[in-house]
């Protein structure tokens, strides 16, 4: 009832803007560091510069784009206001700005005085993201699969970050921990269960909402959420107490579930009732092939162990998951909520005295197809930089940068236009 | 037994349909199909913003004494998309198929939030509160949006 009242807070859309303004950055400076550091990146996953690349991706676009966002859609999507919106965006996008940069400092200089610093500023950020914003969800019944699913991935968060501090801690101070254990959870929990969940979600209602397919069937939404939640679960305890057999059970377990997610998300693409191929379709088209061939690998891997003997499996599987799947589909809906954002504030500036202009007046869908076709090309060029690191390191990472490049311009244009727009509009809208 | 929420969900996604086929005919150039697609799309979500502002609100406010909640945000929704309509609309009789995409574009995640807003928050509501005249309420709301 309470969120009902306040239905519409929407937050002012300078909370979420910020972070998919900046998040494209981070992307740009993980193909700089290919195209500075060449094959070296991709020669294990332990080396600096790839433990680096991948906090670029995983921390910089992934979590920044995903936390700002969530700040816009819980309103909306679970009825649950987060009090005081743009402080609470302002504290966290500063606080993750400044904790990637120091961590990406860490890892690159191996210098405790970054980690330290990085390990106070994440763990801060992530505490207060998850006591305003997570205080605002579990405030709101569990209602429909979307919150329940939202509660679990802050949960998943909560244990991701946990682990990333303790991990950076432990690097910093020279504790004796089974760091590689501790790091296939950190990992495990973040793509697994935080970012697999929170998609999973989220999925529920954007797929129909912006293509216009059948919905998920009700049931198997409440429990998917659960399901991935559990495996994780299980996989922990199977780390934890060296049961190796169990361990590659859970790993089959929670690739077969991530596969059927995404392959019952590409049928219902296909029933899709509109009848253009727009950038949002074919960026999650893509996202959702990658994400299938990661899990295959993972599913591989869990039956025949030593296929990760390979020296290209794990940044082949990384590219897969992160830059081919995951951040595929975050832009998929970035080409939807920026332009639709800038609407929305644009309408309710006008007062219903001056029109706003419509979406693609704001980021037009040739602009986001061009980007696109460039983010597939760098996709392809990582791909094969995995493979054959001496040959397409380098151009992958130019790729890279070409490609975020283009995507802080859209987005930054986007935002001009937008303030174009707002400025003539307070003129005009004067009584 | 049918519920209002099951009702009217029922109703925006008769409305979903038709819009697409507006979007169809338009991707295969075909500009006349198009424009009656569309406006027979804009007449049935009229004719659901009429019986929810004529019938179902009403009823709900003066149930619950809750005037300045939901049911007026969803007005002020309704206006929003009455005005994203126009526009497309007129789009279409210009015959600029980019303007009308951009438009119906945005009407579309307009009306799909919209929508989602009413499924999961307000009809639930109505079924709680109303559920003593929802059977008279149903037949009321099919007439209207059968005449339409």
């Amino acid at each position: 009832m309470q969120a009902l009242l306040s239905f519409d807070r929407a937050p002012p859309f300078a909370a979420p803007l910020r972070f998919f303004i900046t998040a494209p950055l981070f992307a740009l400076l993980a193909g700089v560091l290919l195209l500075v550091e060449g094959p070296g990146v991709l020669a294990s996953r332990w080396t600096p510069a790839a433990l680096a690349a991948t906090h670029l991706i995983t921390v910089g676009f992934m979590l920044h784009v995903m936390l700002g966002a969530l700040v816009q859609i819980l309103p909306v999507v679970a009825g649950a206001n987060v009090a005081r919106p743009l402080l609470v965006a302002t504290v966290v996008h500063g606080g993750l700005v400044l904790g990637t940069l120091a961590l990406v400092a860490g890892f690159l200089a191996a210098a405790p005085g970054f980690f330290l610093a990085a390990a106070a500023v994440l763990a801060g950020t992530a505490l207060v993201f998850l006591a305003s914003a997570g205080t605002a969800l579990f405030g709101v019944p569990t209602t429909s699969p979307t919150i329940g699913g939202l509660k679990l991935a802050f949960i998943a968060l909560a244990v991701v970050v946990g682990l990333g501090v303790t991990l950076v801690l432990a690097l910093a101070l020279g504790w004796s921990l089974p760091l590689v254990d501790l790091v296939d959870l950190h990992a495990g929990w973040g793509l697994g269960a935080w970012a697999g969940i929170l998609l999973a979600s989220l999925a529920y209602v954007v797929v129909p909402m912006f293509q216009l397919t059948p919905g998920y069937p009700a049931r198997p939404s409440w429990w998917f959420p659960w399901a991935l939640f559990a495996v994780l679960v299980l996989w922990s305890l199977a780390v934890a107490g060296a049961a190796p057999l169990l361990v590659r059970a859970a790993e089959a377990l929670a690739a077969l579930a991530g596969m059927a997610f995404a392959a019952f998300t590409l049928n219902l693409q296909r029933q899709r009732r509109r009848a253009r191929a727009d950038a949002t379709y074919r960026l999650w088209q893509v996202g959702l092939a990658s994400m299938l061939l990661a899990l295959a690998m993972l599913l591989a891997v869990a039956l025949h162990p030593e296929f990760a003997e390979w020296r290209g499996w794990t940044p082949l599987f990384g590219i897969l998951v992160a830059v081919g799947g995951y951040m595929s589909l975050i832009l998929g809906m970035l080409y939807k909520i920026v332009p639709f954002l800038s609407w929305l504030h644009l309408q309710n500036l006008g007062k219903g005295r001056v029109p706003a202009p419509n979406m693609s007046k704001i980021l037009s869908e040739s602009a986001a197809m061009r980007q696109t076709a460039s983010h597939v090309v760098a996709l392809a060029g990582l791909v094969a930089a995995a493979v054959a690191p001496a040959w397409f390191a380098r151009p992958a990472g130019l790729a890279l940068v070409v490609a975020s490049g283009w995507l802080f311009a859209n987005f930054g244009l986007a935002y001009w236009r937008f303030r174009r727009h707002a400025r003539e509009m307070a003129c005009l809208a004067q009584p | 037994m049918s519920t209002i929420r099951s009702f009217m969900t029922e109703d925006h996604r008769h409305c979903d349909d038709l819009f697409a086929e507006a979007e169809q005919a338009i991707a295969q150039k075909n500009l006349g199909a198009a424009v009656a697609a569309f406006e027979h799309f804009r007449n049935a979500v009229l004719a659901h913003f009429d019986s929810e502002e004529k019938t179902l609100f009403p009823t709900f406010e003066a149930k619950t004494g809750i005037t300045m909640g939901p049911t007026q945000v969803m007005r002020m929704e309704h206006v929003q998309m009455r005005a994203l309509m126009d526009d497309a609309a007129e789009a279409l009789k210009a015959g600029d198929a980019d303007g009308y995409l951009g438009h119906a574009e945005t009407l579309l995640i307009m009306m799909q939030q919209h929508n989602m807003k009413e499924e999961n928050v307000l009809y639930p509501m109505c079924d709680q509160h109303l559920a003593g005249e929802t059977p008279e309420l149903l037949a009321r709301l099919e007439t209207e949006l059968a005449e339409a």
